[in-house]
């Protein structure tokens, strides 16, 4: 057993070459040929926080000192997560000739997708930095390296997550199909454009459908970890009104060590399952993709 | 440090053998024909959706550092399954393999390789799947480059290389890796002489040095010049496994026992309303015997054995050629010839022989054999690309038709270069136009509209495209007919 964990290590330890190779490729796809290069992934993030700044911020009227920062610093780590595993679940099934005549530890593919996300989310967030320090004051720069734990814990769990559904997409082709539905829904159920303490509000007030969305919202990996990306980079939303009828907002905080252990586990847990998984699916790749 | 150590985990351990393969069974699961139409699609619901097939059944041996192993067989007998078993590529179902040593494989045409990467960035890939750092490949590079002979094509995307220059590279990057373990599939044959004698060369050379190589081949001229012993495999078993010479002469025994190499339909998918089936088919060279590689524009004969599973009427027996991407490439059936097959009796069997010609270049094909009715319109049985086979390239030309060259030089000087030898008259600067024009016969030849200019003049040289193939030119198509022999 540990004799094959080991094994399983020391091929992947040699295929950096190729993971490093692989993760040129789709950052190269990403910017060649574009004269905004770079510039054109921090659209959509653009464009969501102003489109959800609009239709929350003032049409709907989610009362939240700056929601375009508390939209966005969720929002990053949420489309990390989206991008990385709708763009890995056909890393395995659109290399089909490749797993088909050469041998390479399979990971390397689902992996190298949430890499060059990783990538893209770190230039994000320096590009957006000054935006944060701007809007929240210089607190976000001191809670930095608490950022830098949720970018990791956040990349561990994705690719977790990643390698489990590219593995089970060889077999279940309607997989690929499936997760553009189960994404939609997942983020609404992720606390991005709304605060969790809205829901808690609701459950204070006696709504009773609020009581099922708020065990929905904590059951829910993703909460935690957008909750270590807002508290980094905005700071957290308070379940009780100001004076002018706004939810109080705090400053910037380091993670408790309550959402530490849980991101920790959680991340782990599932980049442990993920990895199985695949290795158990990969046995019949070269028959199936 | 770190990584020297880790590098150490993966040295050969010499107290165990290099390859042990213990009770390994490969199973496949194949499905059914889908076919396209609603109709086919109704069809599969009514009948089960796939069946197992056993590609390799129980396979154990053991292979020790330094020994020299070919595997020989039948098509379909599970050589190139048991390869790639080998080569990690198809984890077995069942039993276990284990290898001791770092792994360099060549199993087809242009494996690993990115079409439209270019030859210099391809190496580097190849040499990452095979697990080096860019710094280790960089130091073998002009090795690799100078073995394979490409140089003025580093910088070209390799979906533009002939299939000579792919094998060249492919094996270049393989045996400059200094593996301890060597896996080769066929692919040796495709080069020409010159770099077929290369490549035999440096084989040698790897085997002096104590390595391991597991060789698939039909050439059994190869296999007794290199191996210490062979594994003939026959419907996925090894059936013998020891000295070269009685293994050979097994092999022969074998493909005498069974005709001309007709492979087993049963093992295909397949679809159609079963009217009539196909028991067996095969491609027969002009010599009557199986085949699955042949030269440009030479006769092949694609033999059908069909078998009425009622009373029918009179119908046809086609084929559908693909390349092996699946481009189709020309189809024919008996009825559009003016040729009806039966009537047949349930139970009666009827051989058909399609006489073709390929007029392709080198490459992998693949025939699709079926029987329909006589208008066409409805399918008794069909294996989709169940017959492949492999034209070799004609030196002197690149490309997917055979349009026969033949250059002359109708004014003005020219030399007789060496028939095989195009690389070795190559200046030793790349970077000269006329290398990169000498590697590619055809770019030099004179355009016909300097004729204009000169006097007419009678050429020095006229080579002749049919003299090129060895010596043997291509049988007439008429004498094909009776060169076959019949079936039992």
């Amino acid at each position: 057993m540990i004799q094959a964990l080991r094994d399983k290590l020391v091929d992947l330890w040699h295929a950096r070459e190729l993971l490093r190779q692989f993760v040129g490729k789709e950052l190269k796809v990403r910017y060649k040929n574009s004269a905004l290069g770079f510039l054109w992934s921090l659209l959509t993030p653009a464009a969501m926080t102003v489109v959800f700044t609009v239709v929350f911020a003032f049409v709907f009227r989610i009362n939240v000192d700056d929601f375009a920062a508390f939209f966005l610093a969720g929002y990053l780590a949420w489309s990390f997560f989206n991008n990385s595993v709708t763009g890995s679940i056909q890393a395995v099934t659109g290399n089909g000739n490749l797993i088909k005549k050469v041998y390479f530890p399979r990971e390397v593919l689902p992996l190298s997708i949430v890499i060059g996300q990783l990538v893209h989310l770190v230039l994000a967030l320096l590009v957006m930095l000054p935006y944060f320090v701007w809007v929240r004051g210089v607190g976000v720069l001191t809670h930095l390296p608490a950022l830098a734990v949720g970018v990791i814990v956040l990349f561990v769990f994705t690719s977790g997550v990643s390698m489990l559904l590219a593995g089970a997409n060889v077999s279940f082709r309607d997989l690929q199909e499936l997760i553009v539905v189960v994404f939609l829904v997942w983020f609404y159920a992720t606390p991005v454009i709304y605060p969790v303490a809205l829901v808690e509000r609701q459950i204070a007030d006696g709504v009773g459908i609020a009581v099922l969305f708020g065990h929905i919202i904590s059951l829910n990996p993703m909460t935690w970890f957008v909750k270590m990306f807002r508290e980094a980079l905005y700071g957290e939303v308070a379940p009780r009104l100001a004076a002018d009828g706004n939810l109080v907002d705090t400053m910037q905080s380091w993670p408790s060590p309550e959402l530490l252990t849980v991101t920790v586990t959680i991340a782990f847990g599932a980049f442990v399952v993920g990895y199985l998984a695949f290795h158990r699916f990969a046995l019949t790749f070269a028959k199936e993709v | 440090m770190v990584f020297e150590s880790l590098r150490d985990f993966i040295k050969p351990d010499q107290s165990r053998p290099a390859i042990e393969v213990e009770r390994v069974t490969e199973t496949f699961r194949l499905y059914h024909e889908k076919g396209v139409g609603l109709k086919e699609r109704l069809y599969r619901l009514r009948r089960a959706g796939y069946t197992d097939f056993n590609a390799l059944e129980d396979v154990t041996f053991t292979i020790e550092h330094g020994e020299t192993v070919g595997i020989i067989g039948h098509n379909g007998s599970g050589k190139s399954t048991l390869l790639k078993t080998l080569a990690r590529i198809l984890p077995p179902d069942e039993g276990r393999v284990e290898i001791n040593g770092r792994v360099a494989t060549l199993l087809e045409l242009g494996a690993g390789f990115h079409g439209d990467l270019t030859g210099r960035e391809n190496i580097y890939l190849n040499g990452a799947i095979l697990g080096f750092t860019r710094s280790q490949i960089a130091v073998r590079f002009d090795e690799i480059v100078e073995f394979a002979g490409i140089r003025p094509f580093l910088d070209t995307p390799v979906r533009n290389y002939s299939s000579g220059m792919y094998v060249r590279l492919g094996f270049a990057i393989a045996i400059n890796v200094d593996p301890d373990i060597l896996l080769v599939d066929e692919v040796l044959s495709v080069g020409d002489a010159k770099f077929q004698a290369k490549s035999l060369d440096a084989m040698r050379r790897i085997q002096e040095r104590e390595k391991t190589v597991v060789l698939v081949s039909h050439d059994l001229g190869s296999i007794q010049d290199l191996c210490d012993r062979v594994l003939v495999m026959e419907q996925g078993r090894v059936v013998f496994d020891g000295p070269v010479r009685e293994g050979v002469q097994l092999y022969q025994q074998l493909m005498e026992s069974s005709g001309p190499d007709l492979e087993d339909p049963d093992q295909h998918e397949r679809y159609g309303s079963g009217d009539v089936v196909i028991r067996k088919v095969g491609l027969l060279d002009a010599a009557g015997m199986g085949t699955r590689k042949v030269k440009p524009s030479a006769g092949i004969t694609l033999r059908v054995k069909v078998v009425a599973q009622r009373d029918v009427k009179p119908f046809s027996v086609g084929a559908r050629i693909q390349t092996g991407d699946g481009k189709p490439l020309y189809e024919v059936h008996t009825t559009w010839q003016g040729l009806g097959v039966g009537p047949l009796e349930r139970g009666e069997s009827a051989i058909v022989d399609i006489r073709l010609r390929a007029h392709v270049l080198a490459g992998y094909y693949a025939i699709t054999p079926m029987i329909t009715d006589s208008n066409g319109k409805r399918v008794y049985d069909a294996l989709p690309r169940s017959v492949q086979f492999e034209v070799e390239p004609a030196p002197g030309g690149t490309g997917m038709v055979d349009f026969r060259a033949a250059v002359s030089v109708a004014d003005g000087p020219a030399v007789n270069l060496d028939d095989t030898g195009r690389e070795e008259d190559v200046p030793a600067d790349p970077a000269t136009p006329e290398a990169a024009k000498a590697l590619h016969p055809s770019h030099a030849t004179a355009d016909p509209r300097d004729d204009l200019e000169g006097t007419a003049a009678t050429s020095d040289i006229v080579a002749d495209a049919d003299e090129d193939w060895g010596g043997a030119p291509a049988p007439q198509h008429e004498d094909d007919t009776d060169v076959f022999r019949a079936i039992g």
